[in-house]
């Protein structure tokens, strides 16, 4: 069986609402921004999961919350310990109970079952642990320093984790990173700056400075969204020789659903915070379920004007996640919209062994 | 006689290290009522080419031949005041990232207002009118004209915008990636908004997009651009069916199809050439899977194909 790399348990980041000292005085209630409300999925061994949704939706802080970038505020996210000796879980494990961040009972359990929850692991421990867990960032032109030579950008994580004994070994990762990147020949790049360099090489930069720590896990946040169509594939491309070389796991983030069906293995349909459907990218794709689904796909630009199809234009935009609304969340929007959904909210249904979604009108087939 | 008229336009740019070839003789007419689509890679020229019809280019950069004649006037006469009033009156152009182009500290009414009191000799009640319909028009509820920008969605702001390029009845509207910011759900209700438009005020539209599948779901005719030159030009479904230039066919073939077979599309390898030392010959040579030797010495002229088809290639036969 193929173990699960990632396991994500109802997580949830909640974002306090600040307010003034006024308010405060008068004790209203506390609001959040529920970015992540309770969003649960595994990532199996060398697969590439994609999230698909709307700016806002929170598909991006999910990301970031399984790599703690930021602080999730509940649910656990697992990382099967492949990079991590069971020491090193176990004395994780005993950091966390000491400073009241678990009980002993969960501590045990992270241990038996040989993945470490990444919520609860201390500081120090989550850092060994992105060694393993690296991530990809939306904008190349931005999320580069222009101050930077190429090579000290990749060496950066290197001498973040201390990692090389010398500079020698250092350029030698470095110079292996950029090669696994397809920038070759390595040295004809190393000491160039980002601007040097065309908005396709400069993401092969950051794909290298997320490789140099050989990560198993890698978290693609729109990482072709920002280039040329015409160099979008090239670098699609090479994510996938990377994981047929070396063994890579994919959570791959985006909007577009046409790129994640040429290359993702299974698809998450987000909204507002929650998954509303998930199942095998073929099967999504071409028999969605949930009416959200089904309203992005027909609204994907096709690629030739013969093609008419009939659109299903959403009205008005998604409500404010400080504002979640009652019922199904997706009801305002919603053209099937019933009584019922107004008053509660689906529970998730399989449709098929791998394909779940969570809409009232697909009640009545088996709880997931 | 066609409303817009671009002939041979060459526009460059001065800078330090030379010349820079951004438009390098580029045609195409445009009639009222017409929607084109210019597409192209990134620093292909297709900005360039829209900001010399509104004769909006930077300090360092110049026509350097060709004429645009739009409704008969040569505008390369048209200085000052005369500009003035075509601008916004009779052309008008929607920005990339438009919806940060919103003064912050203003009413969005009286941004709109603005333009149409200075075009136009009226009363600010008949502009304020008029705003309270452009908002209906493009679908804001008209009670908001008093609402400041940061009071309204990234897709709202792109209304305003539209709203605002239409303040003043325009003939041609330049819209330079008008969705390129926005998300899927509320690209598709822009798009479908430009396209009621057009329709509805008879408007002669530029649309301009790295997107093909964009314009192919908005415009009627389409030009493809490739560093400085249109290498292919037609129908938006002639050149869909039946592709003749090698670039314009990897260009559909980048794309990756939702409602066709799951496959990885193909990539152009490569990167565009220079433009302050353009090569010699084809200027896609470099990158076209057929080049032969003739493409990296000659330079393809732009013939006719097909009825009204034109392509820029030496392995397209032209009609007799």
């Amino acid at each position: 069986m193929v173990k699960d790399i990632i396991q994500v348990n109802n997580l949830q980041v909640w974002f306090p609402v600040r307010r003034g000292f006024v308010e405060s005085l008068t004790s209203k209630e506390q609001m959040f921004v529920k970015a992540v409300d309770g969003v649960s999925f595994n990532i199996k061994e060398r697969e590439i999961f994609c999230l698909v949704g709307e700016s806002g939706c929170g598909k991006t802080t999910t990301g970031k919350a399984i790599l703690r970038l930021v602080e999730p505020t509940g649910g656990t996210v697992k990382y099967a310990g492949v990079g991590l000796t069971p020491a090193m879980i176990k004395q994780a494990a005993s950091e966390a109970v000491g400073k009241k961040h678990i009980t002993k009972q969960e501590a045990e359990k992270n241990i038996t079952e040989g993945a470490v929850s990444v919520r609860v692991l201390a500081k120090d421990k989550m850092k060994l642990l992105r060694q393993k867990m690296q991530i990809i960032f939306q904008d190349p032109y931005e999320s580069l320093n222009p101050k930077q030579s190429i090579y000290d950008i990749v060496a950066e994580p290197l001498v973040v984790n201390n990692l090389g004994a010398n500079e020698s070994e250092r350029e030698k990762r470095v110079q292996k990173a950029l090669d696994d990147a397809g920038l070759r020949p390595p040295k004809d790049f190393m000491w160039r700056y980002p601007h040097e360099v065309s908005g396709g090489q400069r993401q092969r930069v950051g794909i290298a400075g997320a490789l140099v720590l050989q990560p198993a896990f890698l978290v693609a946040d729109e990482p072709v969204s920002m280039l040329d169509v015409s160099i979008r594939s090239e670098i699609l491309k090479l994510m996938l020789d990377l994981r047929e070389k070396k063994g890579l796991t994919y959570l791959f983030i985006t909007h577009d659903l046409s790129v994640a069906y040429v290359f993702s293995d299974r698809i998450g349909i987000m909204y507002l915070g929650k998954i509303v459907e998930l199942g095998p990218t073929e099967e999504v794709i071409k028999g969605p379920r949930h009416p959200y689904t089904k309203a992005l796909i027909s609204v994907v630009p096709k690629p030739d004007p013969r093609m008419k199809t009939d659109k299903i234009i959403l009205k008005g935009e998604r409500p404010d996640p400080a504002h979640i609304p009652p019922g199904c969340r997706f009801h305002p929007r919603c053209p099937f919209a019933m009584e019922q959904c107004k008053v509660a909210e689906p529970k998730p249904m399989f449709v098929s062994q791998e394909h779940w979604v969570s809409c009232w009108l697909e009640s009545g087939e088996g709880k997931a | 006689m066609a409303l817009l008229e671009v002939s041979g336009l060459k526009t460059y740019f001065k800078t330090q290290e030379g010349t820079l070839k951004a438009v390098d003789g580029i045609d195409f007419n445009l009639e009222k009522g017409q929607a084109m689509g210019l597409a192209g890679e990134s620093g292909c020229g297709k900005t360039t080419a829209a900001l010399s019809i509104m004769k909006l280019l930077p300090a360092n950069g110049y026509i350097a031949g060709g004429s645009i004649n739009f409704m008969g006037q040569d505008m390369s006469q048209v200085t000052g005041d005369k500009l003035r009033a075509i601008r916004w009156r009779d052309i008008s152009i929607i920005f990339q990232g438009a919806m940060n182009a919103l003064n912050p500290v203003k009413r969005v009414g009286d941004q709109i207002t603005e333009p149409i009191l200075l075009h136009e000799k009226v009363e600010e009640e008949v502009a304020v009118k008029r705003v309270r319909e452009l908002f209906e028009l493009v679908g804001i509820n008209p009670n908001r004209i008093k609402e400041y920008p940061h009071e309204f969605s990234g897709g709202m702001r792109q209304r305003v915008m539209i709203a605002m390029a239409l303040a003043c009845r325009p003939k041609l509207v330049i819209c330079d990636e008008p969705t390129t910011a926005l998300d899927v759900m509320i690209q598709a209700q822009i798009l479908q908004l430009l396209k009621n438009l057009q329709q509805e005020l008879e408007l002669a539209m530029i649309i301009i997009s790295h997107d093909l599948s964009v314009l192919a779901e908005t415009c009627e005719l389409l030009s493809i651009m490739y560093a400085g030159k249109i290498v292919e030009r037609s129908t938006a479904v002639e050149v869909f069916a039946n592709p003749q230039h090698p670039y314009t066919k990897g260009l559909i073939g980048a794309f990756p199809n939702i409602k066709g077979e799951r496959r990885m599309p193909q990539s152009i390898a490569g990167n565009p050439p220079n433009l302050i030392h353009a090569p010699k010959g084809c200027r896609f040579a470099e990158r076209c899977l057929v080049a032969q030797d003739v493409c990296k010495v000659e330079e393809p002229p732009l013939v006719e194909v097909l009825p009204g088809h034109f392509a820029a290639c030496h392995f397209v036969k032209e009609r007799r």
